[in-house]
């Protein structure tokens, strides 16, 4: 039985985080995961939620992902509706890391 | 400092080896998520808002060299090259790979580290004064009850899941450097009236989303009754604190919601049906623990020396660093040499490895190869002779360390926040960061003197802003960051909750707010008072008008 909830309005994404590295993911149109927002899967469609919610069990399951659920976006921007999700989306706003290695860039 | 036993090394080697194995089963699917996450998290591995966050136990904040090494190479090897010291003492890594973490915890374990009891229900890190040693002010070096603590906490049968997490912290002296007042047991090494050492316990203290500051359980308890008077106390709180809501599940709100009266009858009662030999240690492991703490073999010095005189005449730069980041030391000589982690344009207590490996080969130059980490996100150098201080000052500012903010405004203590935290609501370092730019001038930072900013990113409160001269809360409404201000908390020995002065303030205005409220105390300040005093003398009214305009 699926322990995802979705109570969402509007359009969906479905994210989790990588169970090795830990890294936030969001389940792209292909039903992979990547760590680019901008590749994701964003749906309204009731079959469609169904099946990223199949995958997102499958994949907990077969502990490629931990901690999946779905997220809010918004139909305007194109982001995450919660400021939380978008911060993930972003990356920090300041890593130290950005300053000892200057190649490393918060995501956009 | 403390050296393990073979039974430390046991401990944690096996930890680490059954760590390894937890892991594997995790990733074959043997081990499910849930079934999983607490064994990470009673290893210091949290999942945060964008990747694993590793936890490192640093007993009391004491650390020698070859330690600070260790770090600084799991930072360059597992991480993205730097550490961030917690208001725990502890370090944390920001971006360790699940698959890395039992390597790590091997590495630390060969440097005789681990990260035991920095998350989960159970007996925390046990903090302590980071000057312990050091200081003339002490009765007692307080790590030796630290490090006795540590060995009857570590994996407690009865105490591995409390109702919630438990902190401790040990001082001996009357100033306090270690927030006793804000833990859920405070200790204080005192001496009583006939001149024996014991401790003044104090319970029930906390941050948090329920501010309290503790009260005494007991003036003075023989040293000889600490571990089962503790056990004692631990005892009612694990039998009495409350499990059905994790909110109130600290022992301030048992405390709060006993009474102490009541909360110390208990724990007398209780005491009573203990038998104390067995749970107390022997004087002769007291004293095998104690020895470890001996200190080093310190020279005998002037109490004046020349070539330091001189260079605070001619360095004012090197003066104005040893007014603030310079303490004094119990040996005529010796002095203690604190090493801001608080520079422009970094995250408060974050620390490269580069730096950190700079501060362990300075360790052994000019400390005895000792370091200390502090709750307020520093590092120390606790034993440096006076006459090395200036070399000492020189090498640190080659690697970006001699910042001589100690204590003052810019010395922010400021917990991760949104950047990195997955409970945050707001941010809280870039907030540090723009607040260190309007102060950054060293005049005007000595002109305010000592202040402490303290900035949390949720309610959780780990970055102390109820406990700050000004404390800033982050929150968030409707996707746009606001904070709220509090003054009058003071984390010394005059333990104090600040109060809230009124609505938030937006993420660009609140700089300004606190500048306000800076150059209103700086108008209005008496003699040598502090922004604290001042606040205390005058009261909330005229601060709030200077926030938010009168009526």
């Amino acid at each position: 039985m699926s322990t995802l909830k979705h109570k969402g309005k509007g359009p969906q994404s479905l994210t989790a985080n990588e169970l090795r590295e830990g890294l936030n993911v969001w389940l792209t149109k292909d039903f992979e995961w990547s760590r680019d927002f901008s590749d994701a899967l964003l749906s309204e469609d009731a079959d469609v939620i169904e099946k990223m919610q199949t995958i997102g069990d499958r994949d907990t399951d077969t502990n490629l992902v931990v901690g999946v659920y779905f997220i809010d976006v918004s139909a305007e921007t194109g982001l995450p509706s919660r400021y939380r999700e978008r911060f993930r989306v972003k990356g920090p706003s300041y890593d130290t890391a950005f300053e000892l290695n200057p190649n490393s860039k918060p995501r956009e | 400092m403390y050296r393990y036993d073979e039974f430390d090394h046991d401990i944690v080697q096996n930890r680490v080896k059954q760590f390894r194995g937890q892991v594997e089963r995790r990733l074959s699917g043997a081990l499910s998520e849930a079934e999983f996450r607490p064994l990470r998290l009673m290893n210091g591995l949290y999942l945060q808002l964008h990747a694993y966050m590793l936890r490192v136990a640093v007993p009391y904040g004491t650390l020698n060299a070859k330690q600070m090494r260790q770090l600084a190479m799991i930072a360059d090897k597992y991480d993205r090259g730097y550490g961030h010291i917690t208001t725990r003492q502890n370090i944390q890594y920001n971006w360790p790979e699940l698959t890395d973490v039992p390597d790590i915890l091997q590495d630390l374990s060969d440097v005789e580290m681990h990260a035991f009891q920095t998350s989960g229900n159970c007996i925390r890190n046990v903090t302590s004064d980071p000057y312990a040693g050091a200081t003339a002010e002490e009765v007692e070096d307080p790590r030796p009850t630290a490090e006795l603590l540590r060995q009857w906490s570590t994996m407690h049968p009865e105490f591995t899941f409390l109702p919630r997490k438990f902190k401790i912290a040990v001082t001996a002296s009357k100033t306090d450097r270690a927030v006793i007042r804000a833990h859920d047991i405070g200790l204080e090494i005192l001496r009583n009236s006939d001149g024996e050492v014991g401790y003044h316990v104090i319970v029930g203290g906390g941050l948090g989303r329920t501010p309290i500051i503790g009260v005494t359980l007991k003036e003075f308890l023989p040293r000889a009754e600490l571990l089962p008077f503790l056990e004692a106390t631990m005892r009612v709180y694990n039998r009495y604190g409350r499990r059905d809501n994790k909110y109130k599940a600290r022992i301030k709100i048992l405390v709060q919601e006993t009474g102490i009266e009541e909360f110390s009858k208990q724990v007398e009662a209780e005491y009573a049906s203990l038998k104390p030999s067995e749970i107390a240690v022997s004087d002769a492991e007291v004293k095998r623990i104690t020895d470890y703490f001996k200190g080093p073999d310190f020279a005998d010095l002037p109490e004046v020396d020349a070539g330091y005189q001189s260079a605070l005449d001619q360095d004012k730069d090197f003066a104005f660093w040893v007014e603030n980041n310079v303490a004094d030391h119990k040996v005529v000589g010796y002095a203690i040499a604190n090493i801001s982690l608080k520079v422009s344009g970094r995250a408060p207590g974050d620390v490269s490895s580069e730096q950190m490996r700079s501060v362990a080969d300075l360790s052994e130059t000019y400390s005895f190869g000792e370091i200390r980490t502090t709750h307020q996100q520093n590092l120390i150098l606790p034993h440096v002779k006076v006459s090395e201080l200036h070399s000492l000052y020189k090498a640190l500012k080659t690697k970006n360390l001699a910042d001589g903010n100690v204590g003052l405004i810019t010395d922010i203590i400021c917990c991760p926040g949104m950047d990195f935290c997955a409970l945050a609501t707001a941010r809280s370092i870039p907030l540090s960061q723009a607040i260190t730019e309007r102060f950054i001038d060293p005049i005007r930072q000595r002109a305010i003197g000592e202040m402490q900013i303290k900035i949390s990113g949720c309610i959780n409160a780990c970055g102390h802003h109820h406990v700050g001269h000004i404390g800033i809360l982050g929150l968030e409404k409707a996707g746009v960051e606001f904070y709220q201000i509090k003054i009058g908390g003071d984390a010394s020995e005059n333990a104090a909750i600040g109060d809230v002065t009124g609505p938030g303030f937006s993420y660009e205005e609140t700089v300004d707010a606190i500048e306000r409220l800076v150059d209103y105390y700086i108008e209005i300040k008496q003699g040598d008072e502090r922004f604290i005093d001042a606040y205390r003398r005058l009261g909330m009214a005229p601060f709030k008008e200077v926030l938010y305009g009168a009526g």
